[in-house]
């Protein structure tokens, strides 16, 4: 097997948080901007497990921080999706744009 | 006794000890008054400590205490006279506050010395507030002077101030006062009056208040007497000041009196800040307010005030303060000063290290014998080595303590409140208003005397040749018994000024306490003729009392003939010594002549008024046959204090030979005190005083003479018919009736323009809601200068936030898309400055 560079990793983590700055920015469905999230904090795994494996010093710290994310994100997701199952109680909808009542 | 300057301490303490027993006597008594009614514990401990009625227990305790303290001060005195120790005095002190770290290897030198002198103090170099005692033959003297006066007015008091030991005291002034002024109305509270008795004013008799007030002046001026700083002089001076208000305002439901304790306090107060701009200096650049130290630090041994050069050989060991104007002999610095970069340009004086000198005007490295020795002199100036004040400061410092001066001793253009203050009860004017706390000025000037400044020495001789001319012509027209006597108390603190400003050190202090005697002894005469006569104060309504009090008008002759310098009473041997001092310098500075007129005129002035006073008093017919038909001769605890006032009067500075007044014994003990800088400065005015004194003296008795016969003339040869003493005089006359009118200049330039100023800001900011809105008006009035300066102000800040949150908010759509967007961009943005940054 080849050796791989730094670079793919890098072109992938962007593209990656680039769908999901994208995808946050785009939907009009709660749930869709919450997949946007996990894009997102995938690119970011993505980052930190390339520069664990290519930084003489990041051996494991890397992973362990791509571990937490992971666990964060399950977290993150968790709460949200009470969020928009309340929101949905309340408003009989999804949508991100119907939620500004607290706009000044 | 291990150490006899303790005694001293002790006989301090004594009256605060009846002032706290005082005090908690009289706490416990208002705390149980709830429980009068009901007995128990609490109730019998109300009718133990008082009850209804005003205990005199109190006072006697607090009479005991002082006679305790009169004892333990004529017994430190011949103890003090018989050994006054090697040092000359007998002094102790402790730290209070440390700011500094203790410097803790002396230097060698002290060390020796120490070794060879044990009663020598072991050295402090760092800056402390202090508590400590010095007993030199000045401090001697006067305490023994303050606490026999003080005992005999204690005594006074149990009989003057009998009323207040009632249970219910009616005080008609206040009455008469309040109706004077709903009149003519000024600025003040309306008077209350206890319910039930319009018209009447009753209130609870203040015996044991006047007692507490009493023990805590007479400690006051006792520590103020032996303090050894300028720091603990400070706390006393303001203690006895704030003992001053509370007597003045002893009778303080009239309005009269409350307004003299008022002026009395805020007129103190313009000098006591300048005593403690003075204090500021001290500590600053001398880093000690020992008052022996400040006056040990600043010198140099060079030169004489006027410019002449010291002789070495006539003065080995004394401290002399420097001759600014030559610094320099023949080029080269001769004594050693500083870098003068480091400290400036101008005129320096030196200040000597404290560390490495002894304490007792002996030999110093650099000094004396040995002064051409090679004593090094450090660049830098802390507090243990050299180090220089600008002669600027120097002189401020004088001034700001003389300030000080001014203002409790009462001198011109701070006069203005001693005669005010003969609101208080007589007897506080005799102990505290003429005996005791006015002459604190004059005492501090004294113990200061080689701080200040020949500008300074000067400035206070013709303050006080100003003030001792102005109040004696004030005095001779005035009507009140207290007042003239006010006034001649301001003269004769004049005279004292005048002497220690033109040198006459031991002239001023003898003064000092000569003057004390006689004039507590005029004073309670006064106040017993006041008793007698019901209240009666104005001398144009007496006349003819001397039958019905023959005491009192033969002690009161006896004072009068003191203060009026009679021969061989005791006010001739210190005003003859004073206008000797003034004559030396007057001659020798022609351009100063004045310090010297001025007082010899002043001599006659003052025979004058005091015979005007004694005739108009006592000699005669009755003028006032109500007044007259009343009057009764003051019970024995009274007059036994004149008596014995009078006896001192005549007594007190007796030497032998009888008959020259430079043989004063007194003023023989004042003059080992005398500070070594006064011999110098003024040698040469000395022996011009001595060289005119006979002629002085003629002069002086002549004109004081020629002043009694003059009044003997109006007033005594026949009575002047109560007509002629109502009826208003001439312009000169109405001139000196209304005191030059320094009320009036005050009044208009100070007092009115304030309170202008505050109606003004009270006028600015008058709301509907502050006042009554006018009947019939529909809104209230808008408020008028207000709404645009403090409170617009903070209204425009309240406002500025208001109208930025109004454009901010248009930020917040509520819309996700935009904030996603918002902060993308804003992170790509970020990203390339840091990029562009990092190139």
């Amino acid at each position: 097997m080849s050796e791989l560079g730094l670079q793919p990793f890098m072109i992938l983590s962007a593209f990656l948080f680039a769908c999901g700055v994208v995808c946050v920015a785009t939907k009009r469905n709660a749930v869709g901007v919450l997949m946007g999230v996990e894009l997102i904090l995938n690119a970011a795994n993505v980052n930190l497990v390339a520069f664990a494996r290519f930084s003489p010093t990041f051996r494991l710290d890397g992973q362990v921080f791509a571990l937490l994310v992971v666990v964060l994100a399950a977290a993150e997701a968790a709460v949200a999706l009470a969020i928009i199952l309340n929101f949905y109680n309340n408003h009989a909808t999804v949508d991100v744009d119907e939620a500004d009542e607290l706009k000044g | 006794m291990e150490v006899p300057g303790r005694l001293y301490v002790v006989a301090t303490l004594l009256p605060l000890a009846a002032f706290v027993l005082l005090l908690a006597g009289g706490g416990v008594r208002a705390a149980c008054r709830p429980y009068r009614r009901e007995g128990g514990f609490c109730g019998t401990l109300y009718w133990v400590c008082g009850g209804d009625k005003p205990l005199r227990t109190g006072a006697y305790l607090a009479t005991a205490c002082m006679a305790a303290a009169a004892v333990l001060g004529v017994l430190g005195l011949v103890w003090f006279l018989d050994n006054p120790g090697v040092t000359g005095r007998w002094a102790e002190r402790t730290d209070w506050v440390r700011v500094g770290p203790r410097d803790t290897a002396p230097p060698p030198v002290w060390e020796q010395q120490r070794a060879a002198n044990p009663e020598l103090p072991a050295p402090r170099t760092a800056l402390a507030l202090e508590l400590g005692y010095k007993i030199d033959h000045l401090t001697a003297v006067a305490f023994a002077m303050v606490t026999v006066v003080g005992t005999l007015i204690f005594l006074f008091s149990i009989g003057y101030m009998r009323d207040e030991a009632e249970e219910v005291v009616e005080d008609h002034e206040v009455d008469r006062q309040a109706s004077r002024e709903r009149e003519r109305p000024e600025d003040g509270p309306p008077v209350a009056h206890a319910p039930g008795s319009p018209g009447h004013f009753h209130r609870r008799g203040r015996f044991g208040r006047f007692f507490l007030y009493l023990s805590l002046f007479a400690f006051s001026m006792l520590n103020l007497l032996i303090a050894d700083n300028l720091f603990q002089v400070f706390v006393s001076w303001e203690l006895v000041g704030a003992c001053s208000f509370f007597l003045i305002g002893f009778y303080y439901e009239r309005p009269s009196a409350s307004r003299a304790a008022n002026k009395a306090f805020i007129v103190n107060r313009v000098g006591d800040a300048g005593f403690l701009v003075g204090i500021l200096v001290a500590w600053t650049y001398c880093g000690t307010l020992n008052i022996e130290e400040l006056t040990r630090r600043v010198r140099s041994p060079d030169h004489g005030v006027h410019g002449a050069k010291r002789d070495p050989a006539q003065y080995p060991d004394q401290l002399i303060r420097a001759n600014p104007a030559e610094p320099y002999v023949d080029g080269t610095p001769k004594f050693a000063l500083p870098p003068v970069k480091e400290f400036g340009t101008g005129s320096h004086l030196v200040l000597m290290p404290l560390a490495a000198e002894d304490p007792d005007h002996v030999h110093t490295p650099g000094y004396g014998p040995h002064r051409d020795s090679n004593f090094p002199v450090p660049a830098r100036a802390d507090l243990t080595t050299y180090g220089a004040i600008p002669y600027a400061l120097f002189v401020v410092m004088g001034l700001g303590i003389f300030l000080g001066c001014v203002g409790k001793s009462a001198q011109v253009p701070l006069h203005t409140w001693l005669p005010d203050a003969m609101e208080g009860p007589t007897p506080v004017s005799a102990l505290i208003h003429a005996a005791t706390m006015v002459a604190a000025g004059v005492y501090l000037v004294g113990r200061c005397f080689p701080l200040f400044a020949p500008e300074v020495l000067l400035v206070v001789a013709y303050v006080g040749a100003v003030t001792l001319f102005v109040s004696a012509t004030i005095a001779l027209v005035q009507t009140d018994i207290k007042r003239i006597l006010a006034y001649s108390t301001c003269s004769q603190l004049g005279f004292m000024m005048l002497a220690l400003g033109v040198g006459g050190w031991v002239a001023g202090l003898l003064h000092l306490i000569t003057h004390a005697f006689f004039k507590a002894l005029l004073f309670l005469c006064a106040g017993s003729v006041i008793h007698g006569c019901h209240h009666e104060q104005d001398v144009r309504r007496m006349g003819g009392l001397r039958r019905k009090m023959p005491v009192t008008a033969f002690t009161m002759l006896v004072g009068v003939l003191a203060i009026s310098g009679a021969p061989l009473f005791s006010g001739w041997y210190s005003k003859d010594q004073v206008l000797a001092a003034a004559a030396g310098y007057g001659l020798d500075h022609r351009r100063h002549l004045a310090l010297f007129v001025l007082p010899l005129v002043t001599a006659a002035l003052t025979a004058f008024y005091m015979f005007r006073l004694w005739f108009l008093t006592f000699a005669g017919p009755p003028r006032d046959a109500d007044v007259h038909h009343h009057a009764h001769e003051s019970p024995a605890v009274m007059t036994l204090p004149l008596i014995v006032l009078a006896l001192f009067s005549v007594g007190v500075a007796w030497g032998w030979p009888l008959w020259d007044a430079d043989a004063s014994y007194l003023g023989h003990v004042l003059a080992r005190a005398e500070p070594a800088a006064v011999a110098v400065e003024f040698a040469a005015e000395r022996l011009t005083a001595h060289h005119y004194h006979l002629a002085v003296e003629a002069a002086a008795l002549g004109l004081a003479l020629l002043g009694a016969g003059v009044a003997w003339w109006y007033f005594g040869r026949r009575q002047p018919a109560a007509v002629e003493l109502w009826r208003p005089g001439p312009g000169w006359y109405r001139f000196l009736a209304g005191k030059w009118y320094f009320d009036e200049a005050y009044d208009a330039a100070l007092v009115r323009p304030t309170v202008a100023l505050a109606k003004g800001a009270a006028a600015a900011d008058k709301r509907s809601a502050d006042g009554p809105t006018p009947p019939g008006a529909a809104e209230p009035p808008p408020r008028r200068f207000d709404l645009f300066t403090l409170d617009g102000l903070l209204n425009a800040v309240g406002q500025a936030f208001d109208a930025v949150g109004r454009v901010l908010r248009g930020a917040q759509t509520g819309r996700l898309r935009t904030y996603v967007a918002a902060l993308a961009l804003t992170a790509v943005v970020a990203l390339g400055i840091l990029t562009a940054l990092a190139k």
